[in-house]
C-alpha cells in the first residue's frame, strides 16, 4: 500500500465513491420507475431500457411501454438532472463564498428566476418576440436571466474592495428574496384567471409536467453547465483559503467567480423554470459529502451532482407513492427534510466556532 | 531581483506606504521591522501584486508585475500571509498541495514529501488542517509556500512572508528561519516580516526600517541595526549589543525611563 502514491490512492478513493453513488442513482432509477400509480415489474424495466438500447428482445405490452417511456423516464431523467444540477449549484457556491451555508435558495438565486419566470407565465402572451426568437427556450432563459440578476445584485451588495463579506451576503440574500416574493405577488395581482393559474400549479414545484422535450432542454442547459463548474476544483479548492491566497497559487479570482456565478444561475435558474422552486437538495446535498469524503472539490463537486440526483429521484419517487394515487409537490418533501437539516446546521457551526 | 521604486500607496488620501524602494536579490534575506501600523503589511501586499499602487514601478527578474499574469506571477513567487484559516475541513497535505497550483510538476508526490519532511509537517500531513495548533498551522501554510517554489528554476524566485513564526516558541522560529535561510542556496530571494528584533538579527542579511509608511533604512543588517536607527524606529530605547560568544547582534529593549527617550521622541 505504501508504494502506491498519494495521488494515486486518492483518484482511486475518489474513482470508487462515485461509482457507488453511480451504481446508487441507478438503483433508485430501476425502483423509481418500476413504481407509482401503474406498477411495472423491475425486470420488465430493465427489459424495456435495454430493448430500447437495442441490446435485448422484449416481451412487455404496450401499455407498460407507453407508461415507462413517455411518462416516468422523462419525470425521472428530470428530476434527476435538476437534483445534480442543484447539488452541484450548491457545491460550487459554498464553495466560492467560502461558508457552507450558502444555497441558491438562501442567497436569492431561486427567488430571482422564479420573479422572471412568473413574469413570463403571467405576461407571456405579450412577449411574442422573445417567445418567437427562443421557442422552449423562453422560459428556461427567462429563469436563468433573473437568477443571474438576483446573484449579481447580492454579491455586489456584499463584496468591496475584492472581498465578500459572508453575513451581509447572507443578508443581501434576504432582501432579494423579500423583493423577489414582493414582486411576485405583484405580478399576479396583475395576472389574468388563466395566469394565475398556470402560476399556481408551476410554483408548487413538481416534476409531473416532464416530458422529452423538457429533459433535452434540462440536458443542455444544466448538465453540459456541470461539466464547466466541474473543471473549476482547482479555484474553488484555492478560494477556500481567501481571494488574496488563491491569486497568490497563481488562481485568476475574477475568471473563477465568473464562471461559478455565470453557470450555477444559469442551472439552478433552468431548474426552476422546469420544477420551481426546490430548497435544501442543493444545501445538504454538498455538506454531506464534505462531511464524509473530505473537502476537496475534485470529489465534492461530481458526487454532489451524483447525490443530489439521487436524493430528489428519492424524493420524486416518494412525493409519488406516498399519497398515491394522487401526488405530493416534491418541493414540501424536499424542505420537510431539509430544515430540520438546516437548523441542526446552524447548531453546529455555533458550536464549532466558540 | 525583485525591485520596487517610489511605490506609493493611499487610503483616503492618507498614505499607507509612502514613495518606497525596496531591492531583494536571490540568494538573500531581507528581513522588514517596524512598529505596528507601519505599513509593512500593506508593502507587502503591493510587492506581491494583492493590490496595485496608482504610482511608482514593481518589478520580478525585470519584468513589470502589471504585465503578469496571476499564473506567471504564481510561478516566481510565493506568498505567506499572516493569519490562514480554511472554510472547509482539507486535510494538511491538502492544503500543502494547494501550493501547486496550476504548475504541472514531473512528481509531486516526492516533492510534497520533501517539502513536508523539511518543515516537520508530513507527520500531521492526514490531521484536518483546522484542528491543528497555531503553530502547526503557520508549519503547513510554510509548507504550502514552499511547495510553489521548491524545484529549481533557470530564474530567480521569491519568498513574501508576513510574520511567519508568530504563533511559534523559540525553537520552531529558529527552525523555520533556517529552512527560508536555506532557501538561497535554491536560487531564491526572501522578504520577510519580522516582529523579534534578535530574529532578524540573527538571520537577515538586509534589514529595512519602516516607519509611518516610509523606509527609514535599508542595507547590511549590521549597519541598519544600530540603537540609534531602532530607538528612532520603534519610539523606544533600545540597547545594541554583540554576543560575546558568537559575534552575532543582540538587540534588548529597555524599560522606558530614561529622560533621554524624551528627547529622541522629538527629534
Amino acid at each position: 500500500m505504501l508504494t502506491l502514491s498519494l495521488r494515486k490512492s486518492k483518484l482511486y478513493i475518489n474513482a470508487l465513491v462515485l461509482g457507488g453513488l453511480g451504481l446508487g442513482l441507478f438503483l433508485v432509477m430501476v425502483l423509481a420507475l418500476s413504481q407509482g400509480a401503474f406498477h411495472i415489474p423491475a425486470d420488465t424495466v430493465v427489459q424495456i431500457l435495454l430493448s430500447k438500447l437495442g441490446l435485448a428482445e422484449a416481451s412487455y405490452n404496450l401499455q407498460q411501454y407507453n407508461v415507462l417511456w413517455q411518462i416516468r423516464v422523462p419525470r425521472i431523467l428530470l428530476s434527476m438532472i435538476v437534483g445534480g444540477a442543484l447539488g452541484i449549484a450548491g457545491a460550487a457556491l459554498q464553495g466560492l463564498f467560502r461558508n457552507p451555508l450558502v444555497e441558491p435558495g438562501i442567497i436569492g438565486v431561486s427567488s430571482g428566476a422564479a420573479l422572471f419566470a412568473v413574469i413570463f407565465i403571467v405576461f407571456g402572451s405579450h412577449l411574442t418576440l422573445f417567445t418567437d426568437t427562443f421557442g422552449a427556450f423562453t422560459l428556461p432563459i427567462m429563469a436563468f436571466l433573473g437568477g443571474l440578476l438576483s446573484v449579481f445584485l447580492v454579491y455586489q451588495l456584499a463584496s468591496g474592495q475584492g472581498k465578500t463579506d459572508i453575513s451581509l451576503l447572507i443578508l443581501a440574500g434576504v432582501a432579494i428574496n423579500a423583493l423577489a416574493a414582493a414582486l411576485i405577488g405583484l405580478v399576479i395581482f396583475y395576472g389574468d384567471d388563466t395566469a394565475i393559474r398556470n402560476y399556481t400549479f408551476w410554483s408548487l414545484g413538481d416534476v409531473g409536467g416532464a416530458s422529452w422535450d423538457k429533459v433535452g432542454i434540462a440536458f443542455l442547459l444544466a448538465v453540459l453547465p456541470s461539466g464547466i463548474i466541474l473543471a473549476q476544483y482547482g479555484g474553488l479548492n484555492a478560494l477556500a483559503m481567501g481571494e488574496a491566497e488563491a491569486f497568490h497559487v497563481g488562481i485568476n479570482v475574477q475568471k473563477v467567480k465568473f464562471i461559478v456565478l455565470f453557470f450555477s444561475a444559469l442551472m439552478v435558474g433552468v431548474g426552476v423554470s422546469m420544477t420551481g422552486i426546490i430548497g435544501f437538495v442543493g444545501l445538504i446535498v454538498p455538506h454531506l459529502i464534505r462531511l464524509v469524503f473530505g473537502a476537496d472539490h475534485r470529489l465534492v463537486l461530481p458526487a454532489s451532482f451524483l447525490l443530489g440526483a439521487l436524493l430528489l429521484a428519492i424524493a420524486d419517487l416518494l412525493a409519488r407513492t406516498i399519497v398515491s394515487p394522487a401526488e405530493m409537490p416534491i418541493g414540501i418533501l424536499t424542505a420537510v427534510i431539509g430544515c430540520p437539516f438546516f437548523i441542526w446546521l446552524i447548531r453546529n457551526i455555533r458550536k464549532t466556532t466558540n | 531581483m525583485l525591485q520596487a521604486k517610489n511605490i506609493h500607496f493611499c487610503i483616503r488620501q492618507r498614505p499607507i506606504v509612502d514613495q518606497a524602494d525596496v531591492l531583494l536579490q536571490a540568494g538573500e534575506l531581507l528581513a522588514v521591522l517596524g512598529p505596528n501600523g507601519a505599513g509593512k503589511s500593506t508593502l507587502l501586499k503591493i510587492l506581491s501584486g494583492e493590490i496595485s499602487c496608482k504610482k511608482g514601478d514593481i518589478r520580478y527578474n525585470g519584468f513589470p508585475i502589471r504585465g503578469l499574469s496571476s499564473r506567471a506571477l504564481a510561478r516566481v513567487r510565493a506568498v505567506m500571509p499572516q493569519h490562514c484559516s480554511l472554510s472547509f475541513p482539507f486535510k494538511a497535505i491538502e492544503v500543502v498541495e494547494l501550493g501547486l497550483g496550476s504548475q504541472t510538476i514531473s512528481s509531486p508526490d516526492d516533492l510534497l514529501r520533501e517539502v513536508m519532511t523539511e518543515t516537520n509537517t508530513w507527520e500531521l500531513r492526514d490531521q484536518q488542517y483546522g484542528k491543528l495548533s497555531g503553530g502547526e498551522k503557520q508549519r503547513v501554510q510554510l509548507a504550502r509556500v514552499l511547495v510553489q517554489i521548491w524545484e529549481i528554476k533557470p530564474y530567480p524566485r521569491y519568498l513574501l512572508l508576513d510574520e511567519p513564526t508568530s504563533s511559534m516558541d523559540i525553537a520552531q522560529q529558529h527552525h523555520v528561519l533556517q529552512i527560508v535561510s536555506r532557501l538561497k542556496e535554491r536560487n531564491i530571494g526572501i522578504l520577510a516580516i519580522v516582529h523579534d528584533l534578535n530574529l532578524a538579527a540573527a538571520y537577515a542579511d538586509k534589514v529595512a526600517l519602516l516607519k509611518d509608511g516610509v523606509i527609514r533604512h535599508q542595507g547590511e543588517a549590521a549597519a541598519v541595526l544600530t540603537s540609534e536607527n531602532l530607538e528612532k524606529t520603534f519610539d523606544h530605547p533600545v540597547k545594541v549589543a554583540k554576543d560575546p560568544d558568537n559575534d552575532q547582534l543582540i538587540i534588548i529593549s529597555r524599560k522606558q525611563t530614561n529622560p533621554f527617550t524624551h528627547e529622541i521622541k522629538q527629534a
